[in-house]
């Protein structure tokens, strides 16, 4: 299958996966925004309320953290599923396995078109100025979808391998959620060398961080930091590309077998 | 048709698949499905694959497909050529339109955006579902479920086209028509493989049959010699089996 092809496939997949997800629902594809709205309320309703979270900002703060992660966690959690959810397909049409997180994490990209602008919307709207430092998210997103590409093949691989790393990976992103800074500042840690290992050893860290300096900071990234984390993806998500093409076999027999 | 003059457009070695089963399924453990299986199907024939339940014919099928490798043997297609199953329904949503899951289907059996785009008007003509085939599938009776999931079917372009049971589709005038086109797509110069445990459709349809049994070949040939030997076995076996349900049935003494 070509390129352009099977790329067209995946998005012609993610399409229909979100359409008919829509149909679903009274609400539809208002869903998209409010579901992450709610999980920011929820974040606020705890930290805020509850545990008297003092920081001036703490809304906006939290929903650019929160909204990054969503994308990430679901997007890898639901494309780490996608080869066993699709065996019925994989028994009938020989297709490249890739091309199943992919259509994931496309679904997942369509919906954070509408999240991220609904972003931008509330930023400016609660007195955020659009700085020329905004631009900086834009290899923010970048890195930030490689990095979930990478993974979601990296998941999909090992569910489709062992159906026992699907609990695992969604408890991993609990860990995530509390350990990369989405609700307390990576910056406040009361110590710099402290913040300076997180971030370095905690890519979601850095990542999240990166959106709050650019977007409410007017702070460009670390753009070294940055491209080494995209470098470093783009070398996983490459190998794992070469690792599914040639166990696509093994892989269609682990999905219909196991 | 003599095979033997026509090309060869693939070839099984000397192919075996042996897998493990999860501890989730039924039956997990180690599996043989095909032992040491080697065939040949040649340019333009329509080949029949007979035998019961579980001897291994959908994985012969999936591994002429590439969706399955062999654990030892060779798989040789020609040049060029492909291989794919024709499947019924493939990848259906129930919540989004015939066009919509038509086009899905046309895209993942290989066609472009475009291809498929073309195809659409010709499976919405066929199908004969008119307006339906802008309504959600999960709208449709089971009637014309079928009739979109036999056209889309249908719309597979391949050199090898592997077909496993799928003829008994829709309602009475529909099925005639699904027979009358897929018939004509075999008798042509399509080349075939067929599985199935029809033997009347087996007979009508096939140039050369190989009954399997074991994941072995237990028979190869001319296509009424071997569904007739086939049938012959069948009949004899479940002869077999009544007579040893009778005898386990009959009163015995009670051990001492």
């Amino acid at each position: 299958m070509h390129f352009s092809q099977f790329f067209r496939l995946a998005d012609v997949m993610a399409r229909m996966a979100l359409r008919a997800d829509a149909t679903k629902f009274f609400l539809g594809y208002i869903w998209w925004v409010i579901e992450p709205l709610l999980y920011v309320a929820v974040l606020y309703v705890v930290f805020s309320v509850i545990l008297s979270n003092r920081q001036p900002d703490f809304l906006f703060f939290l929903m650019v953290g929160k909204f990054a992660y969503t994308w990430f966690a679901k997007s890898v959690i639901q494309a780490s599923n996608s080869i066993v959810a699709g065996k019925g397909l994989i028994g009938k049409v020989n297709v490249p396995k890739t091309l199943f997180p992919l259509a994931s994490v496309q679904e997942g990209l369509y919906k954070q078109v509408a999240v991220f602008s609904l972003l931008f919307a509330v930023l400016i709207y609660g007195g955020y100025q659009v700085t020329v430092t905004w631009v900086y998210v834009l290899p923010v997103i970048l890195v930030n979808y490689i990095m979930i590409l990478a993974c979601a093949y990296l998941g999909a691989t090992l569910v489709c391998i062992v159906r026992d790393f699907a609990p695992l990976i969604s408890l991993g992103m609990i860990f995530l959620m509390f350990s990369s800074g989405i609700f307390w500042d990576a910056r406040d840690l009361g110590d710099p060398d402290k913040t300076a290992l997180l971030l370095a050893v905690n890519p979601l860290a850095f990542i999240f961080d990166a959106y709050r300096q650019a977007l409410m900071y007017a702070t460009p990234p670390d753009m070294l930091h940055l491209f080494a984390i995209g470098a470093v993806f783009a070398g996983l998500l490459g190998i794992m590309v070469l690792i599914m093409r040639r166990a696509s076999q093994y892989l269609a027999l682990r999905a219909l077998t196991e | 048709m003599n095979a033997v003059d026509h090309k060869l457009m693939m070839e099984l070695r000397d192919v075996s698949l042996t897998f493990h089963s999860g501890r989730k399924s039924y039956d997990h453990g180690k599996h043989h499905v095909l032992h040491e299986l080697s065939l040949k199907v040649y340019e333009g024939e329509t080949l029949g694959i007979i035998g019961r339940n579980g001897v291994g014919k959908t994985t012969m099928l999936r591994i002429m497909a590439g969706i399955l490798a062999p654990n030892s043997g060779q798989v040789i297609i020609a040049p060029g050529k492909s291989a794919s199953l024709l499947t019924l329904g493939l990848g259906f949503k129930p919540e989004l339109s015939g066009r919509d899951n038509a086009l899905l289907a046309a895209m993942l059996q290989g066609s472009t955006h475009g291809e498929a785009e073309v195809f659409l008007e010709e499976i919405k003509a066929f199908s004969e579902l008119e307006d339906s085939f802008e309504l959600p599938v999960k709208n449709y009776s089971a009637g014309m479920r079928a009739r979109l999931g036999f056209t889309t079917a249908l719309m597979t372009h391949v050199d090898i086209l592997l077909i496993d049971e799928v003829l008994g589709v829709g309602d009475a005038h529909f099925r005639g028509k699904a027979q009358a086109a897929l018939r004509e797509r075999i008798t042509s110069d399509q080349t075939v493989v067929f599985v199935s445990h029809m033997a009347d459709q087996v007979k009508a349809m096939c140039d050369r049959v190989i009954w399997l049994e074991h994941g072995k070949i237990a028979m190869e040939g001319e296509a009424d010699k071997v569904v007739d030997a086939y049938q012959d076995e069948i009949t004899a076996a479940r002869k077999q089996g009544a007579l040893e349900r009778r005898d386990k049935d009959k009163p015995t003494k009670s051990a001492p």
